[in-house]
Parts: C-alpha cells; structure tokens; sequence
C-alpha cells in the first residue's frame, strides 16, 4: 500500500466511529457537513476549476431539496414503493435531475457572458428560485416551507440520524473520488484549460460552449444531490435556507478551503458549518463573523488553506528539482533523435492545394481589414505571409481558423468551404494554430498543456472518465505516451512537470507549437513564431518549422523575420493594407518593387 | 387612464433611483474595473444616517443631509483602502467577496444599531398627496424625479467640464495610461468610491420617505439597481440611467395589473433574456474579441 493512503484511511477510519460516541446533536452537524461538502465539490468544479462564478448556487440545491421534499411526500402512499424505501431513492434522483436541468438552464444565457454580466445571471436565476418558492404558496408552501419530509428507510429500517450518517458519508467520500477522476481527466483538463484562454481552447478542438454547459450541469449534480440530502436529513425545506446569502456562504466555503483544489471542499464546507453552531449564542452577529471571515481569508488566505499548503510543497519540491538539475547539468549528453512515429511517415510534398481563400474580405466597423484576398496553400509546403504592421495578417489567419466570420468571399480547407464553421470544429478537421501573444494555459504543467490538444482524438465519455473505466485509462495512457513524443519533438521533454508560466519565453513558443502538433492537423498556422526570441533560438525555430513540413504538414506562417521567412518558404504572400500586393518564391519576392515599396516606402527614382 | 398615469409616475420615481443606484455601480466599475457588490447598503447607510441625524436628533434638513454625506465619503475612503485596494490585482472573485463581506459587515451593523424594523423618515416638501386631474401624487415622488435629474446632468458636467472629471475619464480608458500620464490614480480610486458612495447614500435619503428605511432596504434594491447597470451595460450611465426609469415602469405596469409576488420573477427574467441576446448590455459597445 502507498504511503499517501495511510492519512486518508485513518482520516475515514475515525469518521466511522464518530455516530458511537458524539451524540446525535454532533452526529447531526458532522451529517451537515458531508452535504456542505458535496454541494461545495459542485461549485468548486464549476467556480474553482472552470472559473465561472456562480453567486445563484443556492437555487440548484434548492431544486433538489423541494423537488425530493414533494416527491417522496407523495409516494410514501404507495406502499409497495414506500417499504423498501424507493420513494426516498426516487426523490433524490428527481431531485438530482430537475437540478441538472435547471443547471443547463443557467448555463445558456451564461455561454456568452463574461464577469460581472455572468454573475448577474446567476444572481437573477437564484433570486428567481427564491422568490418562486416564496410565491408559489400551493406548490412550495411559501416561507412556511413544506413539512415532514419523511425519513429515509431501507426495507424496515429507519434511517436515523446515526444511519443515515454512515450513508452520507459514503456518498461524499464517493463524491470526492468523482471530483479527482474528472479533474485528472481530459474534462478536468480542458475546464481549467478554458478558464486561462477560451481562444486557445478552441483553437485546440474543445467546444466551449459544451464544456461550459458541461461545468454547469456536473456542478448542479453535486448541488441537486446536497440538496435532497438535505431535505431528508432537516425533514423540512423552507426558503430560509436556499436565499442569497446561501449563495455566499458557499462560495466562501470553497475559498476557505482552496478554490480549485481537490481537498478545498474538503476543509472548507466543515469549518463553515461548525463555526456558526459555536457561535449560536452571537446568533445576531452571524453576518459580521462571515463578513469578518471572508475578509481575513482574503488578506491572510488568498489561496485558501489547502490552496496555500499545495503552495508551500510544491515550492519545497522545486527546491530539491532545482539540485537535482544542477547534478544533471554536469552529466548532460547531446540528445538521439528518435525517429517520431507520432507525425506518421515523411511524407512527399504534393501539389495538392489543402487551403484556399477566395476573395476573402473583412470589415471592422467601416475598416476594411482584408481586402478580396485570395491565397493557395499546397499539401506539405510553407506559405509565408508577411508585411508591415498592421496589414492585416493576424486578422486573415483569425479568418481561416474561424475566429472570425469573413464579410464576403470564401474559405475552402480540405475541399469544403469553412465559412462559418467554428474554431474547434476546424481543429477537428485537421487546422491548428497558434497565437501571437503567446496563449499557453499558465497554470498547468507543460504535459498537461500538449495533452488538451488531444482533445480532437478522444473518445472516452464523462461518465468513464469519472469512474475510470478500462477504455478511459488505457487512452489516457495512449495520449500521455504520445504527449511525451511530441516534447522530445520539440525538444522540452526534461520540463514535463514544469508548470508552463515558468518556462522561458522560447519555450513557451515550443510548447504552443508541440500543442498544436498534438492535434495531428493538415495545416498549422504559425502567428509570429518568432517574436521576441534571440539569434539562437530563431535557428532552433527553423529548424523546427522544417521538421514539421517533412511530415507533410502545411505551414502558414505570418513571420517578420525576413532572414527566417526568405530560407524557409516556398511560396510568401504580401499584405499591404488588406491588400494582396505580391505573391511568390522567396527570390521573386526581394526584387518585387511594389514589395520594396511597402517597406521602405516610394522609391527615391520614381 | 388616470391609473396607469399614477403608476407611471410613480414607476419613474423608483425607476430614477434604481438608475441613480446602477449609475453609482459603473462609476467605480468604469475607473477600476471593479463593482462594489454592496453598494445597496451605501443606500440604506444613506437613508439611516439621515434617519438619525433629521428624524432622531432633529437637525435641519439640510445639514442633516450635510453631515451624512460627509460620513459616507469617510466610509467610501475607509473601504476603498482597506476592502477594494489590496485586490485590485487579484482575480475577479476575490474582489466579488470582498466588498460582498463589507456589505455584510455594514448590513448587520445597521442591523444592530437600528433594530430591523422600518423607520418613518417624513418627506421635507409635505406627506398630503397633491390631487391633479384625479391623480394623487406624493410630493416626495416628484422630489425624488427633479432630483435624479439634477444628479444626472451634475455628473455628466463634472466628467466632460472639470478637469478631475476628465482624468476620471482617462483612467476608465486605461489604468495604466493614465497613470504614465501623471494622473493620480490611488486618488481617483478613492474618488471614485466617493461619487459612488454618495449617490448610493443620496438614493437612500431620497427614497426613505417613500419606502420607509429600514436595515433591509438595501439588498434587494442593491441586486436591482446592479441588474439595471448591468442591463444598460456597465460603462455607459446614461443608458443605465434611462434602464432605470423603463425598469422602473415596468415594476409599477407589473404589480399594479398582475401581483406583487410575481413583478420581481418575470422582472429578473428579462434581465437574464437580455443578457442572453445581448451578452454586453443594451447600451453596451460591442468588441471583436482579439484572439
């Protein structure tokens, strides 16, 4: 057994016994707090991973308590349901599934709204909840709530607060296994992945209006089933409990504990649910202690407990990584190149044309950033664009690689015309990119940011991802191999671990370009490759882009490097103020006079 | 007829101060990038403190509403440094709850002080309603109207006409900028906590008469007014302003043909499907997102 066990066991070990010895009034709180947890697991996917904050959380749980609370009170009639304790069950699962509804619900108008707008939208959602089970007094029993929720029974037993302990704890152990299989799997990747740069997500095939939805739904699970638990344990819901401030609370609780990490419900939700029962008496100061709480975990806690403890190992580890390197550095050897199956074999350069525009055109307001472009980029061939600045060369890629929708003319990829098709559609038919400003997602390990780029490859569902099926750990281990190829690729494979914000800027050009390649495109867009780099590293590059058009993949590069653009292109394309003004190979294109006169302006002579 | 005219007043009425309300949240927003999630209790702070020092202590009017003013700009400063400044930086949710916390802070604080029941704060222009073509309209609603105006166009004058307004205006444009410029950014900061503050505070005083003041007023008047602001799209207080007063309407169209219960959930409904269609807010510019 791994060492790493021996805490947690024990952890559970004296969970169990608790019921023996607390007392029901303890029981009762510890009860408390497994479901605060699992309502905080919830929102820590959606809030601490996903970065969509959710100030209307309290509506889901209420979904589930009221939905469970109706449900069961009706099929308690029905006796052969009520004996073996089904309607419970039933209205659990009601509950469950009304709160991933809503959850979907919630997620549509959030799709497009950013910061204080989408915390508007939850804010108005939990309102609307709340004011609804306050209104709706047949249905709901408005601010009297509804009464006797009847207690959970398997066959003739009844559930008594230090039964159904155990099997709340159950459920939230279960719980938190879900949570790590998903964050350690590709939707955990790709949530966190989202959260740092929606554009790069796309551009890598992650649908991220899906996955937004998908955030949205797995968090109302967590909260809809909170919520029945609840519902069961309280025996009586009321809107006393689901209001705004719920809302709060909850947030609070996971950034207590660590928002976006694995343990922060963990410490968080507990705390908070035994701290106010401490402080019964100060029942009326109940909002100074969360307000003076909230304000001290800021200042003193900005990562929260388990966020600041996470902070202070991995620095630890640093340290004794950064010895060891400088061992390694005596010892280091010139590197074998390996022959990369990953890209599949060399490949001949055809003359088949994979990517044509035709006449494209786009307008920002009155600004005609591109003007009737027509371009033709071959199979296995590297197409330069380059020109002065602002000649509207990022914004034609932006336009090939769906980002932007042209005004007028056509863009055909593979034979068929892309138009209007989205940027992790084309990823998925085989176009990659990457992005002038450097677009890496910071906080993940240079391993983790190549494998969201297999995101266009993998098949595995949610639901084998959370509870590890063989399909599902036999392609993370297919794509983890593979990932690894591609850093030896482009030579970062002794940085796998490194969080990527921490590597050098000319790695962190290498690693876009390593995740991109992991996309296995036709056609790889290069936005300024070799901005900011040094003499060196711009040779590295070249190289680099040479390897790759081996393989047979297309390169459009938009560079302004000219030594670089001139050895390596076979076919540049200038842009003058939207304008194509030359076309050609490298030679043709240094004496062009129009191409001179870009640049340097008119010519003295004329 | 002379109903719905009736209701359209007084839906104005509300309706200014739910703008004037909205407008003090995209101040700071538009210089700091920042909202003031408690900036409904800088109403009901407002309507308190005039409360005590008109009603209880029964200073003049006018100094009365002197003096709270200048203890709300003492609280703005205090919160701008303490709750606003240090996370400026840090993500977005952390300033969320820290101003959240000081709402709470100040919420059951008033709480303590002033009881949780509602306070009668006597309009200063009379309570009898005037009767105009059958209609009976409450001075303090009319007050209530000429003065959101009155704001308005002082604070459109302060940010095109005076030079502090203007460097307010840079700093919305950039941060940064400004900053290289010369300008004084930690004051315009606080600043800019200060209008805001005060026209929350000033609603309050303008509104107690009506609603009555109370330690709640300001929750969900404050959820409100950020709904409106948020409508009307953050950066621009006219059409915030102007939101106010058709949401305003709406709320009055809403209660007095249906019921009560049922104004704020169809209310909040539109705030969601207006954000769904129009992700920036009605009056909000739209950008091409830079990839």
């Amino acid at each position: 057994m791994k060492k790493s066990w021996i805490l947690p066991l024990g952890i559970i070990c004296f969970l169990t016994t608790v019921p023996f010895y607390a007392g029901t009034y303890y029981t009762f709180l510890t009860v408390l707090a497994f479901i605060y947890i699992i309502i905080s697991i919830g929102l820590n996917i959606l809030t601490g991973y996903a970065g969509l904050f959710s100030l209307g959380h309290a509506g889901l749980t209420a979904m589930g308590a009221y939905a469970t609370a109706m449900l069961s009170q009706k099929l308690i009639a029905v006796g052969w349901l009520a004996q073996p304790g089904f309607h419970v069950l039933l209205g659990i699962a009601a509950g469950v599934i009304l709160s991933c509804f809503i959850g979907a619900l919630v997620a549509f108008p959030s799709l497009r709204a950013k910061g204080p707008y989408l915390a508007m939208v939850t804010i108005s959602f939990g309102w609307i909840i709340w004011k609804i089970l306050v209104e709706w007094i047949p249905v709901t029993g408005g601010e009297l709530g509804i009464r006797g929720v009847p207690r959970p029974n398997i066959g003739p037993v009844l559930l008594n607060t230090e039964k159904f302990y155990f099997i709340v704890m159950g459920l939230c152990i279960a719980c938190l296994f879900v949570q790590r299989n998903l964050i350690k799997s590709r939707f955990g990747r790709n949530l966190v992945a989202l959260k740092f740069s929606e554009s790069a997500s796309a551009s890598l095939g992650i649908n991220v209006y899906k996955y937004k939805v998908l955030a949205f739904v797995v968090s109302a699970f967590f909260a809809g089933l909170g919520g029945a638990l609840f519902a069961h344990q309280q025996n009586y819901v009321n809107p006393d409990t689901f209001g705004f401030f719920d809302s709060v609370f909850y947030l609070l609780a996971i950034l207590f504990g660590g928002a976006g990490t694995l343990l922060g419900p963990v410490i968080g939700a507990p705390i908070l649910t035994f701290l106010p029962e401490m402080l019964h008496r100060f029942d009326m100061y109940r909002l100074i202690v969360f307000g003076i709480i909230i304000i001290a975990v800021l200042y003193l806690l900005p990562r929260g407990v388990w966020g600041e403890i996470e902070g202070f190992l991995q620095k630890r580890k640093e340290k004794v990584e950064r010895e060891i390197e400088d061992e390694k550095k005596i010892q280091e050897v010139e590197h074998v190149a390996t022959p990369y199956k990953i890209l599949g074999p060399s490949a001949v350069r055809s003359n088949a044309v994979i990517l044509e525009t035709h006449e494209v055109t786009m307008k920002f307001g009155g600004l005609v950033a591109i003007d009737r472009v027509s371009l033709k980029v071959k199979q296995g061939c590297i197409h330069s664009i380059i020109g002065p600045n602002g000649a509207g060369k990022t914004t034609l890629l932006n336009l090939i690689s769906g980002f932007y929708v042209p005004v007028s003319g056509d863009i055909i990829f593979g034979g068929r015309k892309v138009n209007r098709d989205k940027p992790h559609r084309l990823a998925s038919k085989g176009l990659a990119r990457t992005f002038q400003n450097v677009q890496l997602f910071a906080n993940m390990s240079v391993l983790d940011n190549v494998l969201v780029g297999f995101e266009p490859h993998c098949r595995s569902t949610i639901w084998q991802a959370a509870f590890r099926s063989g399909r599902f750990t036999q392609e993370e281990m297919d794509i983890r191999e593979k990932a690894i190829e591609f850093l030896e690729f482009v030579g970062l494979s002794e940085y796998r671990d490194t969080m990527a914000s921490n590597l050098p800027y000319g790695h962190q050009r290498r690693l876009e370009i390593a995740r991109a390649l992991a996309t296995k495109p036709n056609l790889l867009l290069l936005d300024e490759p070799a901005a900011g780099l040094n003499a060196l590293e711009i040779k590295e590059l070249n190289r680099l882009i040479k390897k790759i058009q081996i393989k047979g993949i297309g390169i459009v590069l938009v560079e302004h490097h000219v030594d670089l653009v001139m050895d390596i292109s076979d076919e540049i394309s200038v842009l003058d103020y939207g304008q194509k003004i030359a076309e050609g190979p490298p030679l043709q294109i240094q004496s062009d006079p129009k191409v001179i006169e870009a640049y340097l302006g008119e010519s003295l002579n004329a | 007829m002379s109903f719905f005219l009736q209701i359209l007043i007084s839906g104005i009425s509300t309706g200014s101060i739910y703008g004037l309300v909205g407008v003090g949240y995209s101040v700071t927003y538009t210089t700091m990038n920042i909202l003031n999630f408690g900036l409904g209790m800088w109403v009901m702070m407002g309507a308190m403190l005039g409360y005590t020092f008109y009603v209880l202590w029964g200073i003049n009017f006018f100094l009365a509403f002197f003096l709270s003013i200048c203890l709300v700009c003492i609280f703005a400063i205090l919160m701008e440094r303490v709750s606003v400044n240090p996370f400026v930086l840090a993500g977005s949710y952390v300033w969320v709850m820290s101003t959240l916390a000081v709402g709470m802070l100040m919420l059951n604080t008033a709480q303590l002080i002033w009881g949780r029941d509602p306070l009668r704060f006597p309009s200063i222009i009379g309570e009898k309603a005037i009767r105009v073509l059958g209609l009976g309209i409450y001075p303090q609603e009319l007050l209530i109207i000429v003065a959101a105006f009155v704001i308005m166009t002082l604070l459109e004058a302060f940010y095109r006409k005076t030079l502090t307004g203007k460097a307010l205006r840079a700093t919305a444009f950039s941060f940064d900028i400004a900053a290289l410029m010369g300008i004084n950014t930690t004051y315009i900061a606080i600043l800019s906590y200060v209008i805001s503050g005060c026209i929350a505070a000033v609603a309050g005083i303008l509104i107690a008469p009506v609603t009555l003041a109370e330690a709640n007023m300001g929750t969900v008047l404050g959820i409100k007014a950020f709904g409106i602001a948020i409508i009307g799209g953050l950066e621009s207080a006219k059409g915030i302003f102007v939101c106010g007063i058709l949401y305003g309407i709406l709320e009055g169209v809403l209660s007095g043909y249906l019921y009560t219960g049922i104004r704020d959930i169809i209310a909040f409904s539109l705030v969601i499907l207006v954000l769904f269609l129009k992700p920036e807010g009605l009056f909000g510019k739209r950008t091409f997102e830079k990839v």
